[in-house]
C-alpha cells in the first residue's frame, strides 16, 4: 500500500515529529538476520526506564541524612504502600542492567561492532557503562547500610591514592574528612544527577545506531532494500516477545529471590567502629575487585583494574581487522571466548575470600584479559586468514 | 518496505488482527496495572489518629488580658483571658453590624461554644490560630492597640481581621470564623484540649473548615 | 539487676493477654506471642511498626490495645524533663531500654540487639535463632565464664549474654498449643523469619500473578512475531 503524497499537515510543518517517528521507527532499514542477543538494547533501555521510575518514587520517600537514611529505606521496605516493590524492582534493576549491559557489549566484542564506522556508537556505549558504574556505586551508599558505608570507604580510599586527580575527586566526593553527613548527601545528588545524564547519553547512543545503522551477525552491511526488513513490525514484534522472556527473569529475582543478590550485612545500620567480616561487592563489580585484590600494589591494581576496562575504549585501535565478526576469525574465535571466561573467572573470584587458589586464577585470568586485547588482537589483525 | 504489505494469506488477516488486538489491549492493561503500585506508594501511609490526643493547660499564670499559645495536633491554639471591656467590646451593636457570622451559624466550633464570646467561660477564649482564608497564622492585637474591636486577630497574608472572639470582619477575605477546639474545664485555672464535656460528640473534623 | 527488671517487665506483660490474636495458628502467630510476652523484655524492633503487626493476624483493635500500653519518648516537658505518651499503631516497637547506655547497663554491658533484621543478618538465619534458643546446657566443669554469661553450645564461643529466656509452659498459647520450649522456639524464629522479610506472602502472591500475565503476553507476543516473520517478503 504506497504511502499517498499528502500535503504536510499543521504539526508537521512545524514540528516533524511524525515523519521523523515513522523513518526512524517504523520504517527504519534493518538487517534480515539479527539473533537474540541484539534485543538486549531493548531490555536496557526498559531496565533504566524502571530504574529511573522507581529512583524518582523511592528518592520521594528517602532521607539522605546519616541519622534517617537507613531507617527511611526500612520505612519503604515496611510502612510505604507498595514501597517494598519499588525497592526491589530498583535493586532488582541493577542485576538486570548490568546483566544485559555485559552481555550487550560482549555482543559486540564477539561481532566486530565496534569497527568502523560504528566507533562512537562503541565509545559512547562504553561511556554509558562507565556512568551507569558510577551511578550505581553512589546509589549503593544511599542505604547507609554496613556494606554502603565500608564499600564507600574502600572505593573512595582508592580513588584517593589515584596520583594527580585522585585527592581532588574524593574530597570533592566526601567534602570532609571522613565519610559523613556531607558525603552521603553529595553521592545522593550524584546518583539522581547521574540517572538523567545516563537518558541523555543514551539518546547520543541511540542517535548513532540511527546514523550508523545496526550490524549484524554476517558483518556485511546490507546494500540493497531487499536485503533489510522494516523496523516495525518485524523487530517490534520480535522485541516485544524477547521482552516477555526477559520480564519473566526480571519478575523473578523481584517476587521470589529478593534476597538472592543482596547482602544481609547491609541490613545493619552503618557503624564506623566495625568492618563486617565478610565484606564483598556487589556482583557487577566483581570482576574488578578481583584485579584489585590479585596485585600485590595499591596503585598497581588500582591502575590495572582501570586498565581492564580502557581496554575496550582503545579497541577500535588495537583492532585493525577489516573483518567484523569472530565467527570468520578462527583466532579470535578461540582468544575471545577465553577473554568472556577470564571475565566470568574474575568475576566469580572476586565474590570468594582471597585464598591462594583464587589469586592465582585471578591472576591468570587477568592475564589473559589483557593478553587477549594488548597482544591477540594487534597481532591477529596483521596477519590472519580470515574465513 | 512497502513490499511487506503484499497481500498476506486470505483467513490470515483476521486472526492477526485478532491477536494484534488482543496483544496491544493486554500490553497496556499491563503497563496500566504497573502504574498502581506507583501511584499507591503516594497514598499517606501514616494514617494516624490524631483525633483521640488531648492536651492539658495551665491557665494559673494567664493574667487578665494576657494571651498564650499552645500547639495541639500541629496547630497553634490560641488561649486569652478577657478583660469585662474586650466582653463588653465584643456585645457593641456596632461592632457586630460589622461581622460576617455574629452569631456562629457556620458549624466552626462545639455546641458549648456556639454563643455571643464562643467560649465556654465568657472570660477565658481557646481559638485554633488558623486563618480561614488561606491557613496563615494570625497575629493577636493588644486591646489597647486596637480600641475599635478590643483586641482581635490581624491575619499578615492578605488582612484578614478576626475579634477578640475569632469572628471574622465583613471587609476581610476570610470566608468562616476562627474554628473553636473542643475544650472541658478540669479546674477554674486548667483546661482540656481535645475533648468537649458540653459537647462530647464534637470532632475537629466535622467542622466547616479549619 | 538484669533478672529483676526482666521479671518486672514480665510480670506486666502477663496482663497483655488481651492484647493476643483470639486463634493464632501459624507458627508465625504463636511467634509474635512469644515476642510480646518473653523477647520485648529487652528487645526492640526499631523500624517495625505496631500497626506492621496485622501481618500476623493481629486485629486493629488487639494491635491498639497493646500500643497503648507501651510509652514512647514524646519530647520534653516545660522543665525539660523528657516525657512519654502511650504508643500508637503508627509508632515503632522500641526496646524497652529508653537509650543504648541503660540497655548495656541491665545486661553485663551488652545491648540486646535489635530484632528487625535478625533473622537476616545473623549468620545462619532463623534456624540459628532456634538453635541458639534450644542450645543453653549448663557450665560444664572446668569451664569459667565471666558474670552474665550463659553456657550456650550453638555459637562459636559457647557462650552468649542472653539468660535462657524460654521455659516449658511459660505462657499459653489461645490456640491450645502446648507451650514447649521446643515449640516456642521453633514459633519465635518463624516469626523473627517474616519480620525480617516483610511483605515476603504478598510478594509471593502478586509474583505468581505477574509471571501468570507475563507468560500469557509472551504466548501472545510470539504468535504474533511468528506470524510476522512468516508473511515476510
Amino acid at each position: 500500500m504506497p504511502i499517498p503524497e499528502k500535503t504536510p499537515g499543521w504539526l508537521e510543518r512545524r514540528l516533524p515529529v511524525m515523519s521523523v517517528l515513522r523513518r526512524e521507527y517504523i520504517a527504519f532499514p534493518m538487517p534480515r538476520n539479527l539473533n537474540a542477543l541484539w534485543s538486549f538494547g531493548a531490555f536496557l533501555i526498559v531496565t533504566m526506564a524502571a530504574m529511573i521510575a522507581s529512583g524518582l518514587f523511592l528518592a520521594i520517600n528517602y532521607t539522605p541524612d546519616i541519622t534517617q537514611a537507613f531507617a527511611s529505606v526500612e520505612a519503604i521496605d515496611r510502612q510505604i504502600p507498595s514501597g517494598w516493590f519499588l525497592r526491589s524492582l530498583h535493586m532488582g534493576g541493577v542485576t538486570m542492567l548490568f546483566a544485559c549491559l555485559y552481555i550487550h557489549i560482549a555482543r559486540s566484542l564477539w561481532y566486530g561492532s565496534y569497527k568502523a564506522p560504528r566507533e562512537l556508537l562503541w565509545l559512547t556505549g562504553l561511556g554509558l557503562m562507565l556512568m551507569v558504574m558510577v551511578t550505581a556505586f553512589a546509589g549503593y551508599v544511599l542505604p547507609w547500610g554496613q556494606m554502603s558505608y565500608w564499600g564507600a570507604t574502600v572505593v573512595l580510599n582508592a580513588v584517593h591514592t589515584i596520583p594527580l586527580i585522585g585527592k581532588p575527586v574524593s574530597e570533592l566526593l566526601l567534602g570532609g574528612e571522613t565519610l559523613g553527613n556531607t558525603a552521603l548527601h553529595r553521592l545522593f545528588v550524584l546518583h539522581f544527577t547521574m540517572a538523567f545524564a545516563i537518558l541523555a547519553v543514551i539518546a547520543l547512543h541511540v542517535a548513532a545506531l540511527h546514523v550508523v545503522k545496526p550490524n549484524n551477525p554476517s558483518g556485511i552491511d546490507p546494500v540493497s532494500p531487499k536485503q533489510t526488513l522494516p523496523f516495525h513490525p518485524y523487530y517490534t514484534s520480535r522485541d516485544g516477545f524477547a521482552l516477555c522472556l526477559f520480564l519473566m527473569v526480571y519478575a523473578g529475582l523481584v517476587f521470589f529471590l529478593p534476597d538472592l543478590l543482596t547482602l544481609a550485612d547491609n541490613y545493619v545500620q552503618a557503624n564506623p567502629l566495625v568492618t563486617p567480616r565478610d565484606i564483598r561487592p556487589e556482583w557487577y563489580f566483581a570482576p574488578f575487585y578481583a584485579i584489585l585484590r590479585a596485585v600485590p600494589s595499591r596503585l598497581g591494581g588500582l591502575l590495572l583494574a582501570v586498565g581492564s576496562l580502557a581496554v575496550l575504549f582503545a579497541l577500535p585501535s588495537l583492532d585493525r581487522s577489516p573483518t567484523r565478526p569472530a565467527t570468520r576469525r578462527p583466532l579470535v574465535r578461540l582468544s575471545l571466548p577465553l577473554a568472556f571466561v577470564s571475565f566470568i573467572l574474575l568475576g566469580i573470584a572476586g565474590m570468594h575470600p582471597p585464598t591462594e587458589t583464587w589469586l592465582i586464577v585471578s591472576r591468570v585470568a587477568m592475564a589473559w584479559w589483557f593478553i587477549h586485547f594488548l597482544v591477540v588482537m594487534p597481532l591477529v589483525s596483521e596477519r590472519e586468514i580470515t574465513s | 518496505m512497502t513490499q511487506s504489505e503484499t497481500p498476506p494469506p486470505p483467513g490470515g488477516t483476521k486472526r492477526r488482527d485478532l491477536l494484534t488486538t488482543a496483544t496491544v489491549t493486554l500490553g497496556c492493561a499491563g503497563a496500566c496495572a504497573l502504574a498502581v503500585p506507583f501511584l499507591n506508594s503516594l497514598k499517606n501511609s501514616a494514617a494516624t489518629t490524631l483525633s483521640d490526643r488531648t492536651l492539658e493547660v495551665d491557665l494559673s499564670s494567664l493574667a487578665p488580658g494576657q494571651d498564650m499559645t499552645v500547639q495541639w495536633q500541629d496547630w497553634p491554639i490560641f488561649i486569652q483571658r478577657r478583660t469585662p471591656q474586650m466582653l463588653a467590646a465584643l456585645q457593641t451593636p456596632g461592632h457586630i453590624a460589622t461581622l460576617r457570622d455574629a452569631d456562629s451559624k457556620m458549624l466552626q466550633q462545639p455546641k458549648d461554644a456556639t454563643n455571643w464570646h464562643r467560649s465556654v467561660r465568657a472570660d477565658y477564649g481557646v481559638l485554633v490560630g488558623i486563618c480561614t482564608h488561606l491557613g496563615c497564622v494570625p497575629s493577636f492585637e493588644k486591646p489597647g492597640s486596637a480600641p475599635e474591636a478590643e483586641g482581635g486577630y490581624f491575619c499578615p497574608c492578605h488582612g484578614s481581621h478576626f475579634d477578640a472572639a475569632g469572628r471574622v470582619a465583613q471587609r476581610a477575605p476570610a470566608p468562616y470564623n476562627l474554628p473553636v477546639p473542643p475544650v472541658t474545664f478540669l479546674s477554674d485555672t486548667k483546661i482540656r484540649i481535645g475533648h468537649s464535656a458540653g459537647d462530647p460528640g464534637f470532632s475537629m473534623s466535622d467542622i466547616q473548615q479549619i | 539487676m538484669s533478672r529483676l527488671l526482666r521479671d518486672l517487665v514480665l510480670t506486666s506483660l502477663a496482663s497483655l493477654l488481651t492484647a493476643l490474636p483470639a486463634c493464632a495458628s501459624t507458627p508465625a502467630q504463636r511467634g509474635l506471642i512469644v515476642f510480646q510476652q518473653v523477647c520485648a523484655a529487652c528487645h526492640g524492633m526499631d523500624h517495625v511498626d505496631y500497626g506492621d503487626m496485622a501481618a500476623f493476624g493481629l486485629s486493629p483493635d488487639a494491635i491498639r490495645t497493646w500500643a497503648a500500653d507501651q510509652q514512647i519518648p514524646n519530647g520534653t516537658d516545660d522543665n525539660g524533663a523528657p516525657k512519654t505518651r502511650a504508643a500508637t499503631p503508627a509508632d515503632p516497637i522500641l526496646s524497652p531500654y529508653p537509650n543504648d547506655a541503660v540497655g548495656r547497663l541491665a545486661n553485663h554491658g551488652l545491648l540486646p540487639p535489635d530484632l528487625s533484621r535478625l533473622a537476616m543478618t545473623l549468620h545462619g538465619g532463623p534456624a540459628q535463632i532456634q538453635r541458639i534458643l534450644l542450645s543453653y546446657a549448663p557450665t560444664p566443669a572446668g569451664v569459667k565464664l565471666d558474670d552474665g554469661r550463659y553456657y550456650n553450645t550453638a555459637l562459636k564461643w559457647k557462650h552468649i549474654g542472653m539468660p535462657p529466656p524460654l521455659q516449658d509452659g511459660m505462657l499459653t498459647y489461645p490456640d491450645g498449643t502446648k507451650a514447649t520450649t521446643t515449640q516456642m522456639a521453633t514459633d519465635v524464629s518463624a516469626f523473627l523469619n517474616d519480620v525480617a522479610h516483610p511483605h515476603a506472602a504478598e510478594r509471593r502472591r502478586i509474583g505468581v500473578y505477574v509471571l501468570t500475565y507475563l507468560a500469557l503476553m509472551a504466548i501472545l507476543t510470539f504468535l504474533l512475531q511468528r506470524r510476522i516473520w512468516k508473511s515476510r517478503p
